[in-house]
């Protein structure tokens, strides 16, 4: 036991009678503020949290040194000591954010970078919300980089799973608390934002990468592209990541490859087995009059290569048929069906149901076209597939090509280039597809008409309980309905 | 209402300090006594802004500041009778944070300030749970 001053700041000595010291008998610290307690009713409450710890925002110190960096109230005491006890004067002027955070922070649970790690490895996303240039610096790995702006309306095709975790992140903490509100507010019910953010992340030496970045040529190339932020750095780079499968080289082919060729869609893969011909020139704006004669495939890749260079082409110089078909759709993200003919759109159709792909579908004729989306698996929407609308094949009276019926030059260039845009929306994920939906374009009146389109639970092929029913020969199916 | 006596002097030299300080907040102690609702102000002390990571509107004073000027004043025959800190390109009011970490019995002087200057200089003091503002007096 040792007799020590308890020294009392103004604050506190309406408990002490204004008196500024008090003697105490003690052999500890705690013991020390016991005893004060004890002598002087509601003081200890001010000093002490109700289990017993020293408040957060206060201070004491032994002598010249604070308990904290000593043993705390255990520190011994020895006779004559001086215990001080230091009001934490702290304070700032509140701005409405930070009331606003204060809240925040009271519903929004936050976690650790490391937390935020193991939660992302149990499946969780990990939300990347900061800035492009910021995250150029480097971001955790496997982060959805979905930028603060538009994550609303970008979040559900990245997350469609509403009981799905998530995780958000920004430099500091900060913005990540108010985009977790948001996400909360769109239904995720599973919402966090991670303590510290991305600095901490890196401070405490968790895995980083640094996103690829667009060299200064190719940036000049798409500047266009990059000027608009529902493509902007990443969608660029998501595109030029992207595959896509044109089923034909020939007036639906021609303009969707072009144009997707330019936008920088990555690889094209390109199915003809045909040759160019004369005929093919007043609309197939891929091949040449010198290459007449010469194969679609390798005239597409000419045309394409030269438009650009950084555009893989890769040619099947193939008939599309069962023994084929998931061989070459394999691999590529979306299908682009500019096919003229009944087996081949069935076979297209079967094989993009079985394999989940959207299938981008246009035909023309004479004076008309149309353009929809088939694709069952689409997260945000259930569609229709070809065999729902056409279980069978029509009488080929009824569905003449435009060999027999002749079509106007400049149509599947509409038709083409409405199937190139919808390409590029899926692969961006922005805007509405035409998921149950068919645009007929009618030339001569000038008029767009939309006619919704609706999938038969009972299709079997992608029906609720289909199960896929195999290939079948495409050529005798279409055959035998037509005779 | 109570009175704060501060004189020209002492107020001049806090102002520098804030405007040395913008655009991060400072913050300090005021020394001297207090007696029948009156503070007079001998000394007006500079202390560390611990809080570095948002001294743009943050402060927390440095208990090791407070702990020597405690001294100080204790061995002069005074106390700390105050604390005064900035609010960078903000009004002079005790803001909501200030609130809840104020103590009793203490004058709080706040200064706001922005890249012109000084905008204002008040000072306020716990009455239950909200402040009241006290009189500036030389």
């Amino acid at each position: 036991m040792s007799t020590v001053t308890i020294r009392i700041p103004m604050p506190l000595r309406n408990y002490t009678n204004g008196a500024d010291e008090v003697k105490v008998q003690a052999a500890t610290v705690g013991e020390a503020l016991q005893f004060l307690g004890a002598n002087h009713d509601g003081i200890l409450s001010r000093v002490l949290s109700p289990e017993g710890e020293l408040r957060q925002f206060v201070n004491v110190f032994v002598g010249s040194q604070n308990v904290r960096a000593l043993g705390g109230l255990a520190t011994p005491l020895a006779e004559g000591q001086v215990i001080s006890i230091i009001p934490a004067v702290a304070g700032g002027a509140t701005r409405a954010r930070d009331v606003r955070l204060m809240q925040l922070k009271s519903v929004i649970p936050e976690v650790t970078p490391g937390e935020a790690l193991a939660m992302q490895a149990g499946g969780a996303a990990l939300v990347d919300v900061r800035e492009q240039d910021e995250i150029s610096q480097g971001s955790p790995p496997g982060a959805m980089r979905l930028g603060r702006g538009y994550l609303e309306l970008r979040i559900e095709d990245a997350v469609p799973d509403f009981d799905r975790p998530v995780v958000t992140l920004c430099n500091g903490g900060v913005r990540s608390l108010f985009a977790a509100e948001d996400l909360r507010r769109l239904g995720y019910r599973k919402v966090f934002s991670m303590a510290g953010g991305f600095s901490r992340w890196k401070n405490e030496g968790l895995p980083i990468e640094i996103p690829p970045r667009l060299d200064a040529p190719t940036r000049e190339r798409y500047s266009r592209h990059l000027l608009m932020p529902e493509v902007g750095e990443a969608g660029q780079m998501r595109l030029m990541q992207s595959r896509v499968l044109l089923i034909g080289a020939g007036g639906l082919g021609s303009p969707a490859a072009y144009y997707l060729a330019a936008a920088g869609v990555g690889t094209l893969g390109v199915v003809d087995h045909d040759v160019v011909d004369r005929s093919n020139l007043q609309r197939q704006i891929l091949h040449t009059d010198a290459r007449v004669g010469t194969s679609k495939v390798s005239s597409a890749r000419q045309t394409l290569e030269a438009l650009n260079p950084a555009v893989k082409v890769v040619g099947y110089e193939a008939h599309l048929e069962s023994r084929n078909v998931e061989e070459i759709f394999s691999g590529f993200d979306l299908v682009v069906d500019g096919s003229d003919n009944f087996p081949t759109r069935y076979l297209v159709n079967d094989a993009c149901v079985k394999l989940g792909l959207p299938n981008v579908h246009g035909s023309v004729y004479r004076f008309e076209g149309q353009v929809t989306v088939f694709w069952p698996k689409y997260s945000r929407q259930r569609g229709p597939c070809y065999r729902c609308l056409y279980p069978e094949p029509p009488p080929a009276e009824f569905a003449p090509s435009c060999a027999e019926a002749g079509v106007l030059g400049v149509l599947p260039g509409v038709i083409g280039l409405l199937q190139a845009t919808e390409a590029v929306k899926i692969l961006l994920g922005i805007g509405e597809p035409l998921v149950g939906r068919l645009l007929y374009f009618d030339g001569l009146r000038g008029a767009f008409t939309e006619l919704a389109l609706d999938r038969d639970p009972k299709c079997r092929y992608c029906g609720d309980n289909a199960r896929f029913p195999g290939y079948v020969d495409y050529e005798r199916f279409c055959a035998n309905v037509a005779a | 209402m109570a009175t704060l006596q501060l004189s020209g002097e002492l107020k001049a030299r806090i102002e520098n300090l804030v405007r040395t300080g913008y655009p991060h907040e400072t913050c300090g102690l005021l020394i001297g006594r207090q007696a029948n609702g009156t503070v007079s102000v001998t000394e007006a002390l500079a202390a560390r802004n611990l809080n570095r990571e948002r001294a743009r509107d943050r402060f927390e004073l440095d208990p090791q500041a407070f702990l020597d000027a405690d001294r100080h004043a204790r061995d002069t025959g005074q106390e700390v009778v105050g604390i005064w800190h900035s609010h960078p390109d903000h009004p002079a009011r005790p803001s909501e944070i200030d609130r809840s970490l104020a103590w009793p019995g203490w004058s709080y002087v706040i200064l706001s300030v922005s890249r012109d200057g000084i905008q204002d200089f008040r000072s306020w003091r716990l009455a239950g749970n909200r402040f009241e503002e006290e009189v500036i007096a030389p």
